[in-house]
C-alpha cells in the first residue's frame, strides 16, 4: 500500500515539476511584473507532497513494511526505532529523496523571500531548478526508487550497516546535504541571472544568504562526519583526506571563495562572472561529490553506497550540467573593465580566493588523479594524508597572515599605517610558540611556522574583538569565524605535535607500562543488547604524574544482521586532552590488542569548528534583519 | 623600526634553532602505508595479519637503519604502489605533484595581472 502511495506521489511530482516549467515560460512571456499566485501555490503543493512523500517513507520503515525494496534491504524488525527513522536516509534511495526535499523546499523558499527582484529573473531559477529536481526525480524513478515492491514479501528485512546505526551519522547526512543540495539554488539562479542579464549589486542580494546558509550547514556536515570518523572508525583521526571527505571538502572550499567574493561584487560592482563561475561550480563540485560515492569508482570507507549504474546516471547529469554551465558563460560573456588597487580589500578578496583555488584544486587533482593512472596505465596508485599533508600546509601558513591582515583593509583604496601592530603581533605569536616549545616539547620547522602564523591570526581577531567590544564598529560575525578559523589550525597543530600512541598485545590480568602511563586488562564483561552482543574489556589507566585512575571500557561488538564486528573506542574526554582506547581480538591467541592515544585539546578543535559555522549563521541573520 | 626588525627575524630563527628534526617514527610509518587486504584503513588501523606482518617488516627496516623514504620505495617495489599512501615522485605522478603549484603561479599572475592594470592606469 506505502510502495503505491509513494510511487503515485513521486509521479505527480514530476507532473507537478512539468507544470511548473510551463506556466512559468508563459509567464515570462507575458507582461506584468508580478508572478501570478498559481504559480506560488504550485510551488507550495510541489513541496508539501514531496514532503508527504518522505513521510511516507519513514513510516514504511517505522512499521517495518518489507514490501518496499529500500526498507528491506536497509532495515530490520528488531532494529531501535531511533535507527528505523533514521535509516530512511542512510541509504542510497531515501538519500536521494533528501535531496529532491531540499531541491524543492529551497526553490519554494527562493520563490517567495525574493519577491523585491525582476520578475524573469525569479521565474527562470525556478525553471532551472525545476529541470534539477526533474533530473532526479527521474534518477529515482527509474534508477533508485525506493518504493519499488519486493516479491514476494519477505519476512524480514536485510538490516542496515552497523556502524550507520549511530546518533552522529543520524544528523550527518541531512546537515551535509542542506550544504551542497542548497548549492543548487545559486546554481539556478546564476544562469538565470545569466539569462536575464541580471547582472548588478542585486544580484548578489539575492543569493547571499542563501550562500552563507549552506557554506554554514556544509560545515556542520563535515563537522559531525569528522566526529562520527574519529570515534566510530577507531583510529583516533577525524581527517583521513579519504576521497568522500575530500568530496565535501571541495565545494566548501569553493563556497567560501563564492561568498568572499559575493562582498566585491555586492560593494563595488566587480568580479561578477567570477562569481557566476563560483556559483556554477559549487554545484557542480556537490554532483560530482555524489557521482564519486554513488559509482564506488573510489576505495573509501563510504563505499557501502556504490554501484555502477548510479554512477553512470550521474554521469549523464553531470556533463548535461558542466556543457549547459559553460555554453551559457561563453554565450553571455562580457569583458568587464577591472579597476583594482593593488592595496584594497578588493585585492585581499581576491587573494582569498586564490588561495581557496588552489587548496581546491590541490584537493580535487589528489582525489581525481588515481582514477586516472589506473585507466591509462593499469597503474594504481594511493593519494593519502602525507601528500595533502604536504602540499597544502606550508601555504596555510601564508594563507594565515593575509587572513588576518585582509579584513582590516580599506575597499577602494588603503593605506598601511598599522604596520606597526602587526609587528608587534608578530613578536608576541613567536613569544608565545617559543613558550609553548620551551615548556613543552619542540616540533618540526614546519609545526612552528604553522603555530606562529595560527597565532598572529588569533591575535589580530582578538585585538578586533576588543575593538568591537569598546567602539561596536567591525563585523562581529566576521571576527568570529576568522577567530575560530585560527584556534582550528592552532588546535590541529597542537593536537598533532603533542599526541601519544602506543599499540601493544596484554591478556586479561596484565598491567603494562610505558611513558607515564600503567595500564592493566582487569577483566572482560559478555553483554547481549537488542541487535548485538559485545565483549567489553575493563581497563584501568593509571596516570603515574598525578595519580589519577581512569576506567576505560572498548568494546568489540557483533552484530547479527548484517553478520559484521565493530570495534567501539572509549573516549575520556576533558578540557585538556582525550584518552582514546580501542581493543580488538587477535585470532587464534588469548591476547587483545590494545590501541592507547592521547590527544591533546580534542574538544577544542570541534568547538573551533563549530564558532566557524556560527560565524556564518549569524551573518545570514544579520543580513536577514538589515533587510 | 630596523632594530625590531631585527629582534623579531632572530627570535624566529632561535625559534627554528630549537626545532626537532624529523626523526624515523615508526607510527607515522604505518599511518602511510594502506592495509592491501581491508577496506580504506592503514596499517596503524587494522589487526589483520597482513597488517602485523607488515608492522614486522617495517621494524625491522627501522632497525637495519633505512630512513622513511626508503621504507616507502621498498614497499611500494614488493607490493605495488597501491600500498603507499604518498605517491612516489615519478614520471607517472610527476603532474600530481607539480599541478597544484601550477596553479599557485598561474592564480598569482592572474591577479597580479588584473590588480596592476590599474596601477598603470593611474
Amino acid at each position: 500500500m506505502l510502495s503505491n502511495l509513494g510511487n503515485i506521489i513521486l509521479f505527480s511530482s514530476v507532473f507537478l515539476s512539468l507544470t511548473l516549467i510551463f506556466f512559468s515560460f508563459k509567464e515570462i512571456n507575458s507582461t506584468g511584473e508580478i508572478i501570478s499566485k498559481k504559480i506560488y501555490k504550485i510551488s507550495l503543493i510541489q513541496s508539501t507532497l514531496i514532503l508527504f512523500c518522505f513521510f511516507t517513507l519513514i513510516s514504511a520503515f517505522i512499521i517495518s513494511d518489507f514490501s518496499l525494496i529500500a526498507v528491506y534491504q536497509n532495515s530490520h524488525s528488531a532494529k531501535p526505532l531511533f535507527y528505523k527513522i533514521s535509516g530512511t536516509w542512510g541509504n542510497h534511495e531515501g538519500s536521494l529523496m533528501l535531496w529532491v526535499i531540499i531541491l524543492t523546499v529551497f526553490s519554494f523558499l527562493f520563490l517567495i523571500i525574493n519577491k523585491s527582484h525582476p520578475k524573469n529573473y525569479r521565474l527562470y531559477t525556478l525553471i532551472f531548478q525545476n529541470i534539477l529536481i526533474l533530473g532526479f526525480l527521474f534518477f529515482i524513478l527509474f534508477n533508485s526508487n525506493p518504493f519499488s515492491a519486493v516479491k514476494p514479501l519477505p519476512a524480514e528485512g536485510l538490516g542496515l550497516n552497523p556502524i550507520l546505526q549511530d546518533p552522529a551519522l543520524a544528523i550527518h547526512p541531512p546537515l551535509l546535504y542542506l550544504g551542497f543540495v542548497g548549492s543548487s539554488i545559486y546554481f539556478s539562479a546564476a544562469m538565470a541571472s545569466l539569462i536575464t542579464n541580471y547582472s548588478n549589486k542585486f544580484f548578489a542580494l539575492s543569493i547571499k544568504n542563501w550562500v552563507l546558509i549552506s557554506w554554514s550547514f556544509q560545515t556542520f556536515g563535515i563537522l559531525v562526519g569528522s566526529i562520527w570518523a574519529y570515534y566510530e572508525l577507531g583510529w583516533g583521526g577525524f581527517w583521513f583526506w579519504d576521497p568522500v571527505e575530500n568530496a565535501s571538502l571541495l565545494p566548501w572550499f569553493a563556497m567560501t571563495a563564492l561568498f568572499h567574493s559575493l562582498l566585491v561584487l555586492e560593494k563595488r560592482n566587480l568580479l561578477y562572472f567570477w562569481v557566476i563561475i563560483l556559483c556554477l561550480i559549487t554545484f557542480i563540485l556537490s554532483v560530482m561529490g555524489t557521482f564519486l560515492v554513488r559509482s564506488g569508482i573510489l576505495n573509501s570507507v563510504h563505499t557501502f553506497a556504490s554501484d555502477p549504474s548510479r554512477g553512470l546516471y550521474i554521469l549523464f547529469f553531470l556533463s548535461i550540467l558542466i556543457f549547459s554551465s559553460i555554453f551559457l558563460i561563453f554565450k553571455k560573456y562580457k569583458k568587464n573593465d577591472y579597476s583594482i588597487n593593488s592595496n584594497s580589500k578588493e585585492t585581499f578578496v581576491l587573494i582569498n580566493n586564490w588561495f581557496m583555488m588552489f587548496y581546491l584544486l590541490t584537493v580535487l587533482i589528489g582525489t581525481l588523479y588515481p582514477i586516472f593512472t589506473d585507466a591509462l596505465s593499469n597503474n594504481k596508485i594511493s593519494v593519502g594524508p602525507p601528500f595533502y599533508n604536504a602540499v597544502i600546509f606550508p601555504i596555510v601558513i601564508l594563507f594565515l597572515f593575509f587572513m588576518a591582515i585582509g579584513p582590516k583593509t580599506k575597499w577602494i583604496k588603503n593605506n598601511f599605517n598599522n604596520l606597526k601592530s602587526f609587528i608587534v603581533i608578530l613578536f608576541f605569536s613567536i613569544v608565545i610558540n617559543l613558550l609553548i616549545t620551551f615548556f613543552f616539547k619542540s616540533y618540526t620547522i614546519l609545526s612552528n611556522l604553522i603555530i606562529i602564523s595560527s597565532l598572529f591570526l588569533i591575535i589580530s581577531s582578538l585585538l578586533d574583538l576588543k575593538q568591537i567590544l569598546i567602539r561596536g564598529k567591525f563585523d562581529l560575525a566576521r571576527v568570529i569565524s576568522h577567530l575560530s578559523f585560527g584556534f582550528l589550525i592552532f588546535f590541529i597543530g597542537l593536537n598533532h605535535n603533542f599526541s601519544i600512541e602506543k599499540d601493544f598485545n596484554i591478556k586479561v590480568g596484565e598491567t603494562k607500562s610505558f611513558e607515564d602511563y600503567q595500564i592493566e586488562l582487569k577483566n572482560l564483561e559478555i553483554k547481549d543488547h537488542q541487535n548485538y552482543k559485545a565483549i567489553i574489556g575493563n581497563l584501568s589507566i593509571n596516570d603515574l604524574v598525578n595519580g589519577e585512575i581512569k576506567t576505560l571500557k572498548p568494546e568489540i561488538r557483533i552484530y547479527d544482521k548484517p553478520k559484521t564486528l565493530t570495534y567501539e573506542a572509549a573516549i575520556k574526554t576533558n578540557f585538556l586532552k582525550d584518552i582514546y582506547i580501542t581493543m580488538s581480538n587477535i585470532d587464534r591467541s588469548e591476547f587483545y590488542n590494545i590501541k592507547f592515544q592521547k590527544k591533546p585539546l580534542m574538544i577544542w578543535i570541534w568547538i573551533s569548528v563549530i564558532c566557524l559555522a556560527f560565524g556564518g549563521f549569524l551573518r545570514t541573520f544579520q543580513n536577514a534583519k538589515n533587510s | 623600526m630596523k632594530i625590531k626588525i631585527f629582534f623579531i627575524t632572530f627570535l624566529l630563527i632561535s625559534n627554528l634553532c630549537f626545532a626537532m628534526n624529523d626523526v624515523v617514527d615508526q607510527n607515522q610509518i604505518h599511518k602511510n602505508l594502506r592495509c592491501l587486504v581491508c577496506q580504506g584503513q592503514s596499517i596503524s588501523d587494522s589487526n589483520s595479519d597482513f597488517a602485523q606482518t607488515i608492522k614486522l617488516v617495517v621494524k625491522d627496516l627501522i632497525a637495519q637503519g633505512k630512513s622513511e623514504d626508503e621504507i616507502y620505495s621498498f614497499m611500494a617495489e614488493k607490493y605495488g604502489e597501491w600500498i603507499v599512501y604518498k605517491p612516489q615522485l615519478n614520471s607517472q605522478n610527476l603532474i600530481l605533484w607539480i599541478f597544484p603549484y601550477i596553479t599557485l603561479i598561474v592564480g598569482g599572475y592572474v591577479i597580479f595581472y588584473l590588480v596592476r592594470k590599474k596601477t598603470k592606469k593611474v
